[in-house]
Order: structure tokens, then C-alpha cells, then sequence
């Protein structure tokens, strides 16, 4: 089948059964995406599915045929150049310093991502709404909300039409 | 990731100044590399908790190195693994600064076993900065004067003109780079003569500066490798069959019906292990429910059976601290007694054990996320009947370790498995489940405090009762534990460090049917949530504030005079004294580890209304004096992050014994603290002395009696078991 992963078509073997996670991380190479339980609790996996953030581990293949699949390796913009335009959440994770071991932090992104597009500009409780369901053992929540905040200072919308 | 030059084993010889020169250097360059040594592991062991250790000055392999490329590129090999705990970055600044590199020329990689550094010490205790600050400025500080001197020929300038910064020397209008002066070079390289000299503090540029981790670009793009990442071109994925109940052993295994599951490659059964190679990691789990196993299970343990262990009876106990009249009876006049107690609780790191092996007939290659890269060697070694020296181990990046990446783990089933499929690579990670189930914990510990006042609020006598499952006896050779006689990893944070004239700490440590062992701070959490829950029992029971009464018992000496300090500090941050906002109130609670000392406030409130009342953080103060300060927004991250992790254990995390199995499988039945009940976290640093000391685990310390005493100023219940409920 074929999959649209960060704006390009894969052709994968055809296992609907098989987990996205798993397909992204194993065959395609794209190790951003991280797995952390395997039962949709924890946030690791996020990526996108449509713009729609998405828990990779529960997600077999079969649900995102023919939707756009974005990971943490498409969020930044890569220019002709070679130059790499870090999207407004990873620029804002850099200038709060916000990751420990950094193994939850793309699906904190991709969160933060998805987020922002609907709700550009949240205030706190959301913010915190919208964060609660990751996951973050190293602690960086402080950190991350702060982020959250600063890249909604910064037009997202505008980011990722470029990219797109 | 494959790594041609990995198996190029570099030499070292001990220089007369105790550096250790490497030869044999991959390419062209400069390098010198250090060592902490290898001192006696009871006076490691006693050094962690009374100071911190120090460097020796005999170092017998390197610990580090630094590597000066023809490019001007400094490349730090480092044996301390980066686990979020922000060390490559302190490290670099300390390089940097006497060596005056240039701070963006500089990359940190880990080294591999096989390229030199084989730490024994492992990256635990929150050691790296303290054990390593004195040895690498003086090796930074050398290899920047074997560079003058060269450069002062090159240039034909006396060595005393040349102004050394950002990785050039300057001398009036010329100038030569670091890079330069290693290209020019030829022959051997001279240590100088003299001890170079140090810079004072006030000549520091980097450290004691906030400076931007070095890990961070690769870790927001995802670029990152860490052991679920290890990728070689033709791996497969392997899955291990467990063990059903704590202490199973495998009696019989048959290939059943796994060979017949799609993308087996092999189905392994040897002594006592069944184990699928497979072409996808879900292939691989699923084709080992597939095999027939028979099991000898052995006991149910229930939670009651722990219980039942952790008992204290006074007669059991090894006194680890004893001074004037020693134990407080039971019964005593004026006694005072409370009992406390702890859970099983989990490391909740979130990346699962994994490894990926690739092992030939005589050398094995091991991608593995792990603490300890020279244990996992020598397990690896072992369990493939090999010499550690036929075995690199190449640490990759660490998704959370808190101490559970101990050792190899996974790393000996992707090598058993490797080796059956005749040198593929395979790689192996654990589930969740099987993190739940078959990691190791944090043990269970129980408390008896006792303790008489005497007059005008001081403290007379304090005993310490305590019991808990094995920490470092779980890695510890049994005969060393027993000429300990007890666990200093159980007892950590269990030392009574008010100036009080009779003191008595005794413990006794046990194995548990679950294997217990190293969390974060290890029983640091645990002692110092009775040991300051109780003392502000006292506190109240004298009609004494809680910080008042701390502020009298801490003593005169040094030690008492920091805690002065850093519990005026959180105390005026946290606005202590004054009134807290309505409905809410504040507890305060302190300790010191490691040298570090802390203090922390928690303002918290009760919520009513749903199933149960809940105990809500709205605000955590903490201050600490650290030492010498290397990177002030690293002692703050991994201050935040104590806390919450502190809090997350605090009030929401347990497990138990049940029907011989850990209680949890998954985190809906053992959820971890999230950004809905993060409190704001302001962190102060109290400046200390010159030397650094770790920040890893002390904040952990102080957080659940905190919280506890804010419970208790709020609704006068003393909460004394972990998880705090009411
Ligand atoms: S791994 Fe997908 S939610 Fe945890
Ligand atoms: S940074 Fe380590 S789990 Fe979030």
C-alpha cells in the first residue's frame, strides 16, 4: 500500500494489522517517533494524521490510507539549500531548553504542533488541557508549558504552509 | 551507525603527572585522556555518601578523552553516558574553559568500550561533574600549554606572548589556530614540565554560566540515537519468552506453533531461554506467545509476604550511625514515636530496555542503552562464554534511566539471539508490561522514628528504625554485602544530620521476591520523607515553627551553617511566615546528599468533592548549594525535574505484590504525574564552595515530606505512607 509520510509516497507491504509505529520506526527508518507503552497512555508516538495529533502505537496501518502522515523528521523545513528552519515548537523547546533525555519530546511537539494549528493562541489552561495526556518522566513539564507559550508568539500557520 | 574504527583498541601509558597519553590516536591530532581511578570500592562507596568522590591521582585507565582534529574541531570521548542529566554539556563547559576552545568547535560523542575509557564507575550518584571537574581542568589546562608551546614555535614568538581564546593563540597581529598547531606538528608530543596553572574563579567564562545543552539540536528533530534507535543494515528483531510469575524458571520449552507464525526466522530454545528471531518486532512478540513453555513457578507471592519481611525487629538491625546513649526505647519517658512507610514503586523510564547485538565467532558488537557500559561488557561477555575484551559495547543516547540502566538486560537475549542467527544483527526491546514486570524497583521500606526533646526546643534523642528491600545488594557480591552488614543504598538519606547528642540509626536490608535495586537517589526519597516528616512532628509537639526548630537543631559546624543558609533562602522565596493564600498551606523539609544540601517548600491544598479528597501542589520552592555551580539552568532542569518526579511518587505511585506478579502492566494502572498536577517550581542556588557537587538526585529528597507537612499545617492529619492519601 501506499503511504504519504511527510510529504512523500512509500510504498510499504500491505499488513493493515501492523502499527504505524512500528512501520515508521523499523522499516522506514524514521526513529523520531518514539514508543513508550504501546497502549495510546503515554504520548511518545505522536505524530500526525490529517494535522490531527495521533498515537502511532494503536494506529494500524489500515486507518491512514490515503492521509497525510507527518512525524517529527517533517516538522522542520528543510530549504534548497540544505539549510534546516526548525518549526516554531522546536525552536521555542531550544530556547526554553526543555528536554531531559528527550525521549518523549517528539510526541511533546507533534502535540504542540497539532495544537497550536487550532488554537493559535491558548491560554494557560489550555494549554495545560492539551499537554496532560503526554507523558514526560524526566519532568520537564514547567519547561514545556512555557514553550508551548512562547511558539504561540510565533505565526504557525505561516510555518507550515511554507513547508507544505 | 557501524563504526569501522571501533575495534582499534587505543594504548595508554600513565605520564609522569598522572596523565595518560594515548598512542596510537585515530588519525591525525592531539589527545589526551584522564583518569578518575579506580579507587577501592568501599571507600567509593563510603566517599558518596560523605562527600562525594574525589579523583585519585594514580589513574589506571582513562576515563575521558580529548581529541584535537587538524579541522580545529575539539572531540570529547566520553565514558558518562547523557541520560537528560545535561553532563555532556557541564563537561564540555569545564573543557572549554581551560582550554579555551572555542565552545561551538567542541562535540561530545560517547565512547565505546573498545576505544579506550572503560569506566567502572558507571554514570551513577550524580558523580560525573564532582568526580570529574579537578582532573579535566587540569588535563584541559595541559593540553592548552603543550599547544602554546608548539604554537610559540611555529609562530617564533615566546610561548608567554601568545593570548590563548576561542581555539587560536593570538600574539599582536598573528595568529594560529588549535587546528593549525596539530596539523604542523610532527613527533611525539611533551608533556610540559610544569603543573599548569589553573584559573581563579573570577576568570571564568563558562562556568557558572547557563549554557545551552549540546544535546538539544538533535534531540527537538528527532535525530537522536538511543538503544530502541540502534539500526545495522539487515537487523532482525528478537522477543524472549518470560517468566509468567516472580522466580519462574523454565522447565520445558517446544518450538509449538512459532515456527508457523509469518516472518519467523528462527525459533531459539537453549538451557533454560526460548527466544524467536523474526523479521518486525511485533512478528517477533507475537510468535513467542506461539511457543509451548512449561514453567516451574514456584510460590504465589502476595503483598502480604513483603509486608510480612519487612518487619523490624529491633535484634535484626545493623547500627550505622550511633552516638551518645544510642537506641531510644519504645516506652521511654517523654518518647515520641511515629511509624513510616514506603511502596514498591517503579522507574517509569520511558524507553524500554533495548540492544541491539551483532556477535561473530570471536567478537561481538553492542549497541545498548545503558549506565554502566562496562558492566553490560562483561555480563555480554559472560553469558556468550567470551573474553570482555572480544566484546565492544557502544552506549547510545539514554531515554530516561533514573538508575534502571544498569547493566546489559536485553543486551544478552539480542546477543544470544545474534549469535544463533550465526552474526545478524538483532535487536531486542523490552514491552511495558515486561518493564513492569521483570525490571527491578524501587523497594519497599518501613521507619520507626522516635525521638525525645530536651529543652528550648532542641532535640535530645532521635532513633532511626529502618527496613527495606535490597538496593546495591542486588548488584553487590553477596560476601561484600555481608561484610557491610547492610545496604548502603537502602540507607541512603537514613543518617540523622541534626546536631542531636543521642542519635541511633539502625537498618536491616532483605531480599524481596521482586528484584529491587538503584532508583533515582536510591532510599534518599524514602528516609528523608520519615526522617523530616517526623522531625516536624517534633516541631509541632514542642509548639516550635517548623523552621525555627530546624534552624536550632542543625548545629554550629560547617555542614549546620550551609543548612542555615539554604533554609533562610527557601524560606524567604517561599514568603515562609507569612500567610499562605486561602485555602492552602505550606511544609518544609530538608536534607543533604552527596554534599549537596537542600531545602524545599510546598504550598498545597486539599480538593474535596470528587471520589476522594485530593491533595493538590500548587507551588514548590527549592534552594540548594550545590558547591561550585557549573551550569546554573542545569542545576535548575534537573531540580524541576526531581521535583516532579518527586511528587509524582509522592502522591500517585505504588505497586504490589499480587498473585505472584508486579500489580501494574501498563501505566493505566501505575500513572506518572502530568502537567494538569505540576506545580510552579522556583529553584534558588545558594553559592557554595570550589568544588562542585552532584544535583541529579538531592532535590528528590526532601519532596514527599514537604508535601506531607504542608498536609499536615493544612488539616492536622500526618500522613506517614507513600503515596500520601487522606
Ligand atoms: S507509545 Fe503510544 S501512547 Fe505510549
Ligand atoms: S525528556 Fe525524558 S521523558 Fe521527557
Amino acid at each position: 500500500m501506499k503511504l504519504d509520510i511527510n510529504g512523500k509516497t512509500i510504498e510499504v507491504p500491505d499488513a493493515p494489522s501492523r502499527l504505524l509505529l512500528w512501520v515508521l520506526r523499523d522499516e522506514l527508518g524514521l526513529i523520531g517517533t518514539k514508543f513508550g507503552c504501546g497502549a495510546g497512555i503515554c504520548g511518545s508516538c505522536t505524530v500526525h494524521v490529517n494535522g490531527v495529533a495521533t498515537r502511532a502505537c494503536i494506529t494500524p496501518l489500515s486507518a491512514v490510507a490515503g492521509k497525510a502522515v507527518r512525524t517529527i523528521e517533517g516538522l522542520a523545513e528543510a530549504k534548497a539549500n540544505g539549510e534546516v528552519k526548525l518549526h516554531p515548537v522546536q525552536q521555542a523547546w531550544i530556547d526554553e531548553q526543555v528536554p531531559q533525555c528527550g525521549w518523549c519530546q517528539s510526541g511533546q511537539m507533534m502535540q504542540a504542533a497539532a495544537f497550536l494549528q487550532q488554537t493559535p493562541k491558548p491560554n494557560e489552561a489550555q494549554i495545560v488541557e492539551a499537554m496532560s495526556g503526554n507523558y514526560c518522566r524526566c519532568g520537564c513539564y514547567m519547561r514545556i508549558k512555557q514553550a508551548v507559550a512562547r511558539a504561540a508568539q510565533v505565526n504557525i500557520a505561516q510555518h507550515d504552509e511554507v513547508n507544505a | 551507525m557501524s563504526d569501522a574504527k571501533s575495534s582499534q583498541k587505543r594504548k595508554w601509558r600513565v605520564s609522569r603527572r598522572g596523565f595518560l597519553i594515548g598512542t596510537g590516536v585515530l588519525g591525525a591530532g592531539l589527545a589526551l585522556g584522564y583518569g578518575v581511578g579506580l579507587p577501592k570500592a568501599r571507600l567509593q562507596m563510603a566517599g558518596m555518601f560523605d562527600g562525594g568522590i574525589r579523583p585519585s591521582n594514580l589513574p589506571v585507565e582513562p576515563m575521558q578523552w580529548i581529541e584535537i582534529t587538524p579541522a580545529n574541531k575539539v572531540i570529547f570521548h566520553l565514558s558518562k553516558i547523557e541520560m537528560g542529566q545535561g553532563v555532556h554539556t557541564a563537561l564540555a563547559q569545564i573543557l572549554a574553559e581551560e582550554l579555551e576552545a572555542a565552545w561551538a568547535n567542541i562535540e561530545v560523542r560517547h565512547a565505546s568500550t573498545a576505544r579506550g575509557p572503560v569506566d567502572a564507575n558507571g554514570t551513577t550518584g550524580s558523580t560525573t561533574v564532582s568526580s570529574n571537574y579537578n582532573s579535566l581542568r587540569q588535563i584541559a589546562a595541559t593540553m592548552r600549554e603543550m599547544l602554546r608551546a608548539e604554537a610559540a614555535k611555529l609562530l617564533n614568538v615566546s610561548a608567554a606572548s601568545l593570548v590563548a581564546q576561542n581555539s587560536m593563540f593570538v600574539a599582536g597581529a598573528s595568529k594560529i589556530s588549535y587546528g593549525e598547531v596539530v596539523k604542523a606538528h610532527v613527533g611525539n608530543w611533551e608533556l610540559p614540565k610544569d603543573k599548569p596553572t589553573l584559573k581563579t574563579p573570577s576568570e571564568f567564562k563558562l562556568i557558572g554560566k547557563p549554557a545551552p545543552r549540546v544535546d538539544l539540536p538533535a534531540k527537538v528533530q528527532g535525530e537522536t540515537v538511543y538503544g530502541l534507535d540502534a539500526r545495522l543494515p539487515g537487523m532482525l528483531y528478537g522477543a524472549v519468552a518470560m517468566p509468567p510469575t516472580l522466580g519462574a524458571t523454565l522447565r520445558r520449552a517446544s518450538v509449538g506453533d512459532a515456527n508457523d507464525q509469518p516472518g519467523v526466522r528462527k525459533v531459539v530454545i537453549e538451557d533454560g531461554f526460548a527466544g524467536v528471531v523474526a523479521e518486525s518486532r511485533q512478528q517477533a512478540q507475537s510468535a513467542v506467545n506461539a511457543l509451548t513453555l512449561v514453567w516451574d513457578e514456584g510460590k504465589r507471592w502476595q503483598q502480604s509476604d513483603v509486608d510480612a519481611m519487612l518487619e523490624i525487629n529491633e535484634r535484626e538491625l545493623v547500627a550505622i550511625q550511633q552516638e551518645g546513649n544510642g537506641v531510644l526505647p519504645s516506652r521511654g519517658v517523654g518518647v515520641i514515636e511515629a511509624h513510616y512507610s514506603s511502596p514498591f514503586a517503579a522507574h517509569a523510564q520511558l524507553e524500554p530496555q533495548s540492544a541491539l547485538a551483532e556477535v561473530q565467532a570471536d567478537r561481538a558488537r553492542v549497541w545498548v542503552s545503558t549506565q554502566m557500559p562496562s558492566l553490560a561488557r562483561s555480563e555480554i561477555a559472560k553469558a556468550l562464554g567470551m573474553k570482555d575484551e572480544q566484546v565492544d559495547v557502544i552506549p547510545t543516547f539514554i531515554g530516561g534511566g533514573f538508575g534502571r540502566k544498569y547493566g546489559a538486560d536485553v543486551g544478552i537475549p539480542a546477543a544470544r539471539l545474534s549469535r544463533a542467527m550465526g552474526g545478524k544483527p538483532v535487536h531486542v526491546s523490552w514491552t511495558r508490561s515486561e518493564e513492569f514486570q521483570h525490571g527491578y524497583l524501587r523497594p519497599p521500606t518501613r521507619h520507626i522514628l522516635r525521638g525525645v526533646l530536651g529543652a528550648d526546643g532542641r532535640i535530645d534523642g532521635l532513633t532511626h528504625l529502618q527496613s527495606s528491600g535490597e538496593v546495591a545488594g542486588a548488584f553487590l557480591p553477596a560476601a561484600m554485602m555481608t561484610a557491610l552488614g547492610s545496604d548502603f543504598g537502602a540507607w541512603r538519606g537514613g543518617r540523622i544530620h541534626y546536631a542531636v547528642p543521642n542519635r541511633y540509626v539502625g537498618t536491616k536490608f532483605v531480599k524481596l521476591p521482586a528484584r529491587t535495586s538503584w532508583w533515582r537517589g536510591l532510599g534518599l526519597l524514602a528516609n528523608t520523607f520519615a526522617i523530616e516528616s517526623f522531625i516536624d512532628e517534633l516541631a509541632h509537639a514542642a509548639k516550635v515553627d517548623p523552621l525555627a526548630f530546624r534552624l536550632k537543631n542543625v548545629g554550629n559546624d560547617e555542614r549546620g551553617e550551609r543548612f542555615r543558609k539554604v533554609l533562610t533562602a527557601v524560606a524567604d522565596k517561599a514568603g515562609w511566615g507569612r500567610p499562605a493564600p486561602a485555602g492552602r498551606a505550606r511544609g518544609l523539609a530538608c536534607c543533604i546528599d552527596g554534599n549537596a544540601v537542600v531545602a524545599q517548600v510546598a504550598e498545597v491544598s486539599v480538593e474535596t468533592g470528587g471520589a476522594k479528597p485530593k491533595i493538590r501542589v500548587h507551588r514548590f520552592v527549592s534552594a540548594i548549594d550545590a558547591g561550585l555551580v557549573i551550569n546554573p539552568d542545569g542545576v535548575k532542569a534537573q531540580t524541576e525535574g526531581a521535583i516532579v518526579m518527586g511528587i509524582s511518587s509522592a502522591l500517585l505511585e505504588q505497586a504490589t505484590l499480587v498473585d505472584g506478579r508486579v500489580s501494574a502492566n501498563n501505566f493505566d494502572a501505575y500513572p506518572l504525574l502530568t502537567m494538569r498536577d505540576t506545580p510552579s517550581i522556583e529553584t534558588v542556588i545558594v553559592p557554595g564552595g570550589d568544588q562542585p557537587f552532584g544535583v541529579g538526585e538531592p532535590p528528590l529528597g526532601p519532596v514527599a515530606a514537604a508535601i506531607g507537612n504542608a498536609v499536615f499545617a493544612l488539616t492536622g492529619k500526618r500522613l506517614r505512607d507513600l503515596p500520601l492519601a487522606l
